[in-house]
This record gives structure tokens, sequence and C-alpha cells, in this order.
């Protein structure tokens, strides 16, 4: 069958259940979906502020069948640090402890907590869901944002001016055994990640593209494919960087232009095409500071 | 309600901290969708242009089941001659495929041809019909006649059919060499016919051996499928001459095991099948040959495949040619004259039409074969029966505009070819049966008959289409529906040629066809476009988590939590989920 067979590889196991507050569309729920599908039960989530507060559910309902700790936004890597010490005190050493914090809680609020936790190389699963902006409380922009977006803080005439901060950089920078990228919309190579990383010890960081319908202005059905074009197109490779030095493509890159990505998201509507130009034009060089950096790792561990 | 996640102090007891107690699972979130999905199985695009009808998306599903023996009886419920058409149909279906857009058309006719070969090894009828009173006959044994007769067995009907030739097969056999169709490939399709109860008399020609009225007196229905058998003349000086002869009347000579004396050089005049069959013929005599065509090599309305084996086996061709003249040298062709054409305006056929240039040229020739069409000369017994030039008129069921004499293949007015002989066989079959069996009806029930806009299926008809439909719609899926991000590139295989050189000095088979392991590969290479082959994607991708699997296999959408979001659609690999905003 030339179909792609995930279905071989992911078991319904139903861990997240219907009824959840997402909005239509959000591919949210779909990575945790398939992220606890690959832990498996035996797994405790640490969830600072995020839309996933939300999505979980009101008090007295969780839409995850696994114990949940909600905590304040800058406090994911360190409660996770918590939890992970009193389950080796009670030697349960087996049971996961999995971060799942958004973009903001990452890139910006919860740094250093997280550099933190990473520097000690705690023993967790850490997730960032990235839809590249705090699109919960109406759409402000992160440093996950990419250079050009609107937002609700950066409106189509100022539009955001930095370019997204480099996560993963800042990741492997650290030394920790396992830095990944993935997106719920290759399904398979997000579970290969998740069960890579759950059978290693020590901090694992997974930077999940998350597509976010409302904040990036498509259609409901229309986020996953834009996150298959964001990998295709390199805005978002798919790698995973093991001990810092071992990096690896996990799929191939067609390096489509990246201009029909932009135009069919609202939050790109208004770019000219100097400035899709110049996106183009930065994506190129990071793809070739990436082949030059995956060549000078691979020369050096020779 | 579920028990509670964790709990200090008893399973019910509201502990200190804030603490869950239940799933999300009472939060009714389906009430925020403003459409809903579900599942529908449309239509192939392959199947919607099958002139035969044949449900092929349907056997390529079965044999990626693994059910071979399934799937090959499916393909015999709308076919009764898949081996013959596995080799020499110029197979519309692979032009139509999705998978043309990723990488190729999967190689319908190769899957066919070999269920067809497999079908050889149990030649007995796989479904008796009741049988019925009424008699039919059926004039000449070509693909439309061998259709009619076999459905209308299958049916119930006593049928005769009446062959002219000595051996029964028509054009397949007159016409289609034998390197293309082998003999023995041939006999069997047809002896599995005959098996249905069939009877085939042959050397009986209707009209002088049986008169017409004759059939009409003794038969419930008359179909007449006698094919197109005279050569259009080119009406340019010199035809008559020794050497200038219907290409026709030389595949004839060539398909009876007679080698007529070509000379050197053999001039092959047109661009359709019986060129391509006359040039390729006329090379395993030894001649050497040329084609001349008044288009070019786009415009040839021959098969892709015969021009590219024409060209390899080492045919000649000359484009923009259209003779005006030949000339002779002791009373015999010497060479035509052409007159060089260039390409105006597209004419009724949709095709650049030739312009003269006024500026010509000559081919050196010992034979000309013009093979510029054919058609069909009806006795004064069709007299008062509407038709053209081109052939009878017949209605969507085969009906001319006389009581129950019914017509199909290249007598008629419609497309000349095998497939299309097949197709308008089964209409014929159908309409007899409608008539005799006084079915009423309106087109709309005709049309529940047909994969989108194609050809009848025989399976519907008899009411015993064996393949399950989940809440069919009778609409194509185009390539835009297909997502071919769940797909995997593998290119098709390529069917074993012999080598040119050998091909050429006799009449083996030329295509090998693909050994049965590759042509079961390509089954699996199908997309199975508009129908769900439960692949699990819609489940595993439904952010909700509200698509399961259902009892009894397919799955159901639990509607009080979807969403609407219309991923699940989005991403199905293969257009059989569809978003509507009508309330289920």
């Amino acid at each position: 069958m030339s179909q792609l067979r995930i279905n071989d590889l992911i078991p319904d196991n139903r861990l997240v259940t219907s009824g959840h507050l997402a909005c239509p569309g959000c591919a949210a729920p779909l990575g945790m979906k398939l992220a606890l599908n690959a832990l498996g039960p035996n797994t405790i989530v640490v969830m600072p502020a995020s839309c996933f507060t939300i999505i979980a559910g009101p008090w007295p309902q969780s839409s995850l069948q696994v114990p949940v700790f909600h905590t304040a936004f800058a406090t994911g890597p360190a409660v996770a640090s918590g939890v992970r010490a009193a389950l080796d005190m009670q030697g349960q050493h087996d049971t996961n402890v999995l971060v799942w914090v958004g973009d903001g809680g990452t890139f910006d609020i919860g740094l250093q907590s997280l550099s933190g936790a990473a520097e000690r190389n705690e023993n967790m699963i850490y997730v960032c869901y990235d839809n590249e902006a705090y699109m919960n409380t109406g759409i402000q922009r992160s440093s996950a944002t990419p250079w050009g977006a609107w937002t609700t803080t950066t409106p189509a005439q100022f539009p955001e001016a930095s370019p997204k901060k480099d996560m993963l950089g800042i990741m492997v920078a650290h030394g920790i055994p396992y830095a990944a990228t993935a997106t719920p919309a290759y399904p398979a190579d997000l579970v290969a990640k998740i069960t890579k990383a759950k059978a290693m010890h020590g901090m694992r960081f997974i930077h999940l593209l998350s597509p976010c319908p409302p904040g990036w202005k498509c259609g409901d059905d229309e986020g996953l494919e834009l996150a298959r074009m964001a990998v295709q197109n390199r805005v978002f490779p798919m790698l995973e960087v093991e001990h810092g030095t071992r990096w690896r493509l996990t799929m191939e890159h067609a390096g489509d232009p990246v201009e029909p990505y932009l135009r069919r998201q609202g939050r790109f509507r208004h770019l000219s095409a100097e400035q899709v130009t110049h996106i183009q034009a930065q994506i190129d060089v990071r793809w070739q500071q990436l082949m030059r950096r995956m060549e000078a790792e691979a020369l050096a561990s020779v | 309600m579920p028990e509670p996640i964790t709990t200090t102090g008893g399973a019910r007891a509201i502990p200190q901290v804030a603490m869950s107690s239940t799933s999300t699972l009472p939060t009714h979130t389906g009430t925020w969708k403003y459409q809903v999905p579900a599942y529908h199985d449309r239509v192939a695009p392959c199947n919607a242009r099958c002139p035969v009808g044949i449900d092929i998306e349907g056997y390529m599903n079965l044999l990626r089941l693994g059910r071979v023996e399934d799937a090959r009886d499916l393909l015999l419920t709308e076919n009764p001659l898949p081996a013959v058409t596995g080799r020499v149909c110029h197979h519309p279906c692979e032009n139509a495929c999705n998978r043309r857009t990723l990488d190729g058309a999967v190689a319908i006719h190769a899957v066919e041809r070999m269920l067809g070969d497999l079908a050889h090894q149990h030649p007995a009828p796989t479904f008796r019909a009741t049988p019925l009173a009424e008699r039919v006959a059926v004039v000449g044994s070509g693909p439309a006649g061998l259709a009619c007769a076999y459905h209308l067995a299958r049916l119930g009907y006593g049928v005769t059919i009446f062959e002219a030739a000595a051996e029964p097969g028509g054009m397949l056999r007159l016409g289609i060499p034998a390197y293309r169709l082998p003999r023995d490939v041939l006999d069997r399709d047809i002896a599995r016919v005959a098996a249905h109860g069939v009877e085939i008399r042959c050397g009986v020609r209707v009209g002088s051996d049986v008169a017409w009225a004759e059939l009409t007196a003794t038969f419930d229905a008359v179909c007449v499928s006698t094919g197109a058998h005279t050569s259009r003349a080119l009406g340019v000086p010199g035809e008559e001459l020794p050497g200038v002869r219907p290409g026709l009347a030389f595949l004839r000579d060539v398909n009876a095991g007679r080698r007529p004396d070509l000379g050197r050089h053999v001039v092959v005049v047109g661009g359709g099948n019986t060129a391509m069959d006359c040039a390729r013929s006329a090379l395993r005599l030894g001649a050497k040959v040329t084609v001349a065509y008044r288009r070019t090599r786009e415009q040839m309305p021959a098969i892709k495949e015969e021009i590219e084996d024409a060209m390899r086996e080492g045919a000649e061709f000359v484009f923009l040619a259209n003779p005006v003249e030949f000339t002779a040298r002791d009373g015999h062709v010497q060479a035509m004259v052409c007159e060089r054409m260039a390409l105006g305006e597209p004419d009724a056929s949709g095709r650049r039409r030739p312009m003269p240039t006024g500026e010509t040229f000559t081919l050196a020739a010992d034979t000309v074969l013009t093979a510029i069409g054919e058609s069909s000369a009806l006795t004064q017994f069709f007299a008062d029966v509407e038709g053209s030039d081109a052939g009878l008129r017949v209605d969507a069921l085969g009906g001319t505009t006389r009581d129950l004499l019914y017509a199909g293949g290249d007598v008629t007015d419609l497309e000349r070819t095998v497939a299309d002989a097949l197709g308008a066989g089964k209409r014929a079959a159908i309409g007899i049966d409608r008539h005799l069996r006084h079915h009423k009806g309106d087109t709309a029930e005709l049309n529940a008959l047909r994969f989108a806009q194609g050809n009848l299926s025989a399976a519907r008809w008899m009411g015993r289409d064996p393949i399950v439909r989940t809440a069919p719609v009778n609409e194509v899926v185009t390539a835009d529906d297909v997502n071919f991000t769940q797909f995997r590139r593998r290119p098709r295989h390529a069917d074993p040629h012999l080598p040119s050189a050998a091909a050429v000095q006799g009449f083996d088979e030329v295509n090998a066809g693909l050994p049965e392991a590759l042509a079961m590969d390509e089954a699996r290479r199908c997309l199975n476009c508009g129908v769900c082959t439960e692949c699990d994607v819609c489940l595993i991708f439904c952010p909700d988590a509200a698509i399961s699997r259902a009892e009894g296999g397919a799955y159901v959408i639990a509607m009080d939590y979807c969403k609407g979001c219309g991923i699940c659609a989005a991403e199905c690999p293969r257009g059989a989920i569809t978003m509507s905003q009508d309330r289920p």
C-alpha cells in the first residue's frame, strides 16, 4: 500500500476526551492526543498558563485522563522538577513527567525556569506547542511570532518587527540529551520523536508547530496543511539533535517557495512583495546556516 | 460518569485543593458547529470514464484486500472480455486517474489483463441466471455483439449470435494483429461467453444465408452489431492502381495467416489504430514502412503506446502529409505524391485543422495501405431505420428507431473503440431486457445505474451490486479532493516488451504484461478515490476525538462533540468525507 501507514504507529487509547474546549480546528489537542498515545497513561502533565489551561476543561472537569498539575505561567519546569523529585523519592522512576507549555510560557515568561531545568538536566519531557502568539488572551505577539506577522499588538501597519526566536538553538546550546521539532500535521514523525524521547533520560525538549485557525486567520480545516507547507518550505524544518551535537533532519524538505504559505493566512495578508522576498531570503539564509552547522558537527564527530 | 481521576479521602469527596472529578464528556461541544461531516462513497474518475462501465476502483479495492477471486468476478460482471481489453483498450481510465498528479496513473490495463488471464483458469461462469422464455438474435460477434449476448445470457435469455466469418470475434480477430492480441487469449475470452449458454453460429451471413425478416420473425428481439468493414476511399487520382489497397483488407489477409507480397516500400495513409496495425504488420513482413498523416503526432487518434511501438519497431512517420495522387510504373503504383499541410484553426473534433500549403513531395511506394476510417455497408432492410453516413442512430439503451431492433458497436454513429463497443453491447442488452420485461422508468432511474456520467452498470441493473456503498453520491472525485501528502511516491511499473528487433521477426505478443506480483502492486497503488478504506486517518486526525471505529467496520462520528472543523474531510486521503451545512 502506498498510503503512509500511520495507523500502525498510533494506538487508539483515548487519553484525551471529547468535549474539551479547544477552538474548532485547533491542532493543540491533536498534539496532546498523539503525545499521550506515545507516552501512555503512566504520565503526569505539568501545565502552566496557556490555551491548554482552558482546553483541559473547567473544574471539576478534565479532558486529560492522566493527572494534570495547573501552575503559574513562569513555573512549568520548576514545578515539574519538584514533581519529578517527589516521584523519584517514591520510587516511581518510570512515570513520565510531561511539561506542556505554549510559546509564551516557553519563549518569554518561562524561559528562565526552563533554562534552569535544562542546565540541571532535570528528567522530564518538555513540549512547547507553538502557535506563534498569545492566542488564548486575544492574539498578542510573543517572541515566537514570526517577522511580519499581524497580531492585535502588532497591527498590520506595524507588524511584528523581530524575527522568531531560535528556541531550538537555545535548548541545543544547553547540551540536553534530546531536542527536536515536530508538528501534529506529521503524526508518525511526532510519535516517533516522543517515543524516542520517552526512552531517554534527562531534559528532552520538543518544539511543536501547532496551527491556530483564529490567530493565523485561516480556515478551520487548513491548519494542518499550512503546517506541512511550513515544513516543506523550510520555515519550520523537521529535525532532532542529540546531546547538542548530533543533528539530523527527520524528513525531506522540498524547499517550496514561502509565498503560498503566507498568502493563505490572514495574519500575513498585508505583506508587500518586497516583504515576502525578505522572508524568503531569511528562510534561505537560515537553511544554509542549518546545513553548514550539520556539516560541521558531522565533521567534528569523525 | 467516570470515576475520579485522583482522590484523597473518598471517591466522591471534593478535596481541599481544586481537583477534577470528571472528564469533559458532559460538555457537548458539538453544539458549536455550523457544518457537519459525513462519509459518502463518491465516484472514482476511472469508473466515470470507463466506456464499458467497469467498477475499476471496486476491483482494485478487493485486490488490496487480497480478495482476488471477488475482484475477478466484479470485473466479469461488467466486462465479458477482460483479457482482450487488458491488452487492446485505449484505457481512458488511466488518462483520468488522479494518481497522474503524484507519480503516474495506476497501470489499470495491466491489472485488468492479469485478472482477465486469471479468469481463463476458471472458465465456468460464476453466476447462473434463471432461464427466461424469450430468445434474442445478435448479428455479428465483435465486442459489441459478444457483450450484448453475454449480458442477455446472464439475465437468462436464450441468445444466438450469427457470424458471417468462419470464427467469432469480429474486428478483434479480423482487424487486430496477433502481436497485440494472441488468438488463444481471444479464443478463451469468447469461450467464456459461450459457456454462459450463448450459441455462436459462424459462417452464417444474415441477409444472404438467413433473411433479416426471418430473424425478426423468429426472435423476440434483434441486436445488430455488424461493425464497419468498408475502408473509406481517399478520393484521389490513381487510387484504383494495383498496389493501392484498403488497410483493413490487408489486415484481414495477414490475420488469416496469409503473407501478401508488399514489395520493398510500404506507405500507410492515416493516423489511427488501423494505420498503426497496418504499419507494424507490414514491418513484420519485411517491408520498409512510412506512415503518412495529414496532421501531427499530437493529433493522431491512435493509442499512444501503439504509436510508440510502431516508432520503436522502425516505422518512419511523415507528418502534415496529405496524399494528392498516386503515380504508376508498368501499371503498378510506384509513388505517392503528397501535399505539405500546415495546422490551422481547430475543427469540429477540437483538433487543429490541416490546411494545404501548395507544396508537394513524393514518397516511393510499392504498396500503399489506406487507413483513414471505415464505414458500414447496410442493406435495404435498414432503409427506414434512422442513421447517417456515420452509422445507425441509437438511444441511450441501444434502441434504433425500429421497435425491438437494437444496435451497438461500429455499426452505430458512436465512438469506435473496443471498449465503447463493449459498453454499447451492454446498453443494448439492458435496453432489450427493459423492453421485454416491460420495465418502465425515466432517465433518473437509469442515472442511478451509472458511475457519475459513465456507462451503465450491469450489476446495478441486475440489482446485484456486490459492493456495499456508504451513502453514495454520484459525483467524481477530482485531484483537488485527494490528499496526496498521505501517500508515498512510488512510480508505476512499466510493461515489459519484446526487444523491437526480435518483435518484428514475427507475430508473437510484443507486450508481455506485468507479472502477477507487479500487477498486484499496481492495484495497491490505487488511491481508491472516493471510497473509505478504513485507513484511520480521520480517526487519528480528529482534534476532538469524536471519531471512533464502528462495530462491524467503518467509523462513527460523535455529533455531540464534533465541532465541524472539517479536518477529517481535509485530511481524508481519498475524498470520502464531505462537509455540508445540512443538519444530520
